[in-house]
């Protein structure tokens, strides 16, 4: 398994006592984010809708890529990778 | 004995806190930093309870021993899958045994049975048949409101904004309407018992069928647990307004009247505290110490509360983010310090 580094913003630090930075196992993006919300249950809700797709204000990158434009979510990670977790608001 | 006083704005918690004579007050914050603290109560284990909420992120709940360390539950309110509505926030909590009851926007209940700490959907409110045409009003399609009774766990009320009032005989399971005498604000061609919109509810301690609501169409009161409400509005300047607060010590009633719900501003720019000391056949203004100039903010339904002391202090926080407070049941009043972001909830706690 690939271990890949999860990155929170500080308004979520409560959901995972206080860590803005993960690191986690999985094969997959797909897998990634189904840990990361396994091992740390009270972010599921910030992060995932009520049909388990990504809050609509929510950004995730792996790496450069915006997640939304991956296509294939079961596409592999490998060691070092990155999931940047954002906040996609703008305007005012 | 202590005196804590959590006020909840858009982006954030603050805590002030004196002893029972209410003088001095140290501030603390923000507590919960960037999140709408939007709910708060204390369980009966003595533990304290708060529910934020984010744009972005959704809300949580979070529990504490003091209200200053607050950790996240391990499981927030979360709908079922195949509800058609969706979860915004939490508009009000209140504990009774060991559960916690929760009222959210969009309008549902949840309930927790280990004292906040875990949630799940309470599906009786929104089974109810005329659920498909409850429409949000200006404060949105919130259940804002839930009281227990204190003598009968078993029986519930619920206020829900552009709908009424619901209770239930048999802890949420099922849900009747009770609006009766109060004016409809808008008419469903199929569920008459839909389409009143209530701001606040209130409840006799002793006398839980003694009842007091502020309406979006008046000051009223029930003497039969809801069944019948009737208008009890003489000294108010205006019947509408949003927050409704009663000590349980002296039984006095609390209100914050604003000018029509065209305007929602204080009346003439004063800033006044109506209460009534007979059970609401009449109200007296109270402006000694509350700004009278140029005062145009608002007293949110959730930003007014009081402690139960004898005398009893009584908090508002506005919408202009100042927090003031009477140490000696609504006589005079004081300004707690600073200036915060818009209030939308205050609760204060009597610690021994």
């Amino acid at each position: 398994m690939a271990r890949v580094q999860v990155e929170l913003p500080s308004l979520l630090a409560a959901a995972t006592g206080g860590q803005r930075s993960l690191e986690i196992e999985a094969d997959t993006l797909e897998e990634a984010l189904r840990v990361l919300v396994t091992q740390h249950p009270r972010l599921k809700g910030h992060v995932f809708d009520e049909r388990g797709e990504l809050r609509q204000h929510v950004l995730c990158f792996l790496n450069e890529t915006n997640t939304r434009w991956i296509e294939d979510h079961g596409r592999a990670v490998k060691d070092g990778d990155r999931i940047v977790l954002l906040q996609a608001v703008s305007g005012g | 004995m202590k005196v804590s006083v959590l006020v909840g704005t858009v982006k954030g918690g603050f805590l002030f806190r004196s002893d029972e004579n209410r003088k001095k007050w140290t501030v603390e914050g923000p507590l919960f930093k960037g999140w709408k603290v939007t709910a708060a109560t204390r369980a009966s284990d003595g533990k304290y309870v708060a529910a934020t909420a984010n744009f972005v992120y959704g809300l949580a709940i979070h529990r504490s021993p003091d209200l200053v360390e607050w950790t996240q539950v391990p499981c927030s309110p979360e709908l079922p899958e195949g509800q058609d509505f969706k979860l915004n926030e939490v508009w009000t909590m209140t504990a009774a045994d060991n559960r916690v009851y929760a009222g959210v926007d969009e309008a549902a209940m949840f309930e927790s049975e280990d004292q906040g700490e875990h949630w799940s959907f309470a599906p009786g409110l929104t089974n109810h048949p005329s659920r498909d045409k409850w429409f949000p009003g200006f404060g949105g399609l919130c259940a804002h409101s839930l009281l227990v009774d204190p003598k009968n766990h078993d029986r519930l009320w619920c206020g829900i904004s552009a709908v009424g009032v619901f209770r239930s005989e048999d802890r949420g399971e099922s849900w009747s309407c009770k609006n009766e005498g109060i004016p409809m604000i808008i008419e469903d061609q199929e569920h008459k018992d839909i389409g009143f919109c209530v701001h606040a509810i209130a409840q006799d301690p002793d006398d839980p069928q003694l009842m007091y609501r502020q309406d979006h169409k008046g000051m009223f009161r029930s003497k039969n647990g809801g069944d019948l409400w009737e208008k009890n509005e003489e000294g108010l300047p205006s019947g509408f307004g949003f927050p409704l607060a009663q000590d349980h010590t002296t039984k006095a009633l609390f209100a914050v009247p604003l000018q029509s719900d065209e305007y929602r501003m204080p009346i003439d720019g004063a800033l006044k505290v109506y209460r009534s000391q007979d059970g609401g056949d009449s109200w007296q203004g109270m402006s000694k110490g509350l700004p009278q100039e140029h005062a145009y903010m608002g007293v949110l339904r959730k930003a007014m509360a009081v402690d139960h002391l004898d005398p009893c202090g009584v908090f508002i926080g506005t919408t202009a983010g100042t927090v003031h407070y009477s140490a000696d049941g609504g006589d005079t009043w004081g300004d707690l310090p600073g200036v915060f972001p818009r209030i939308l909830t205050v609760q204060a706690f009597v610690e021994d």
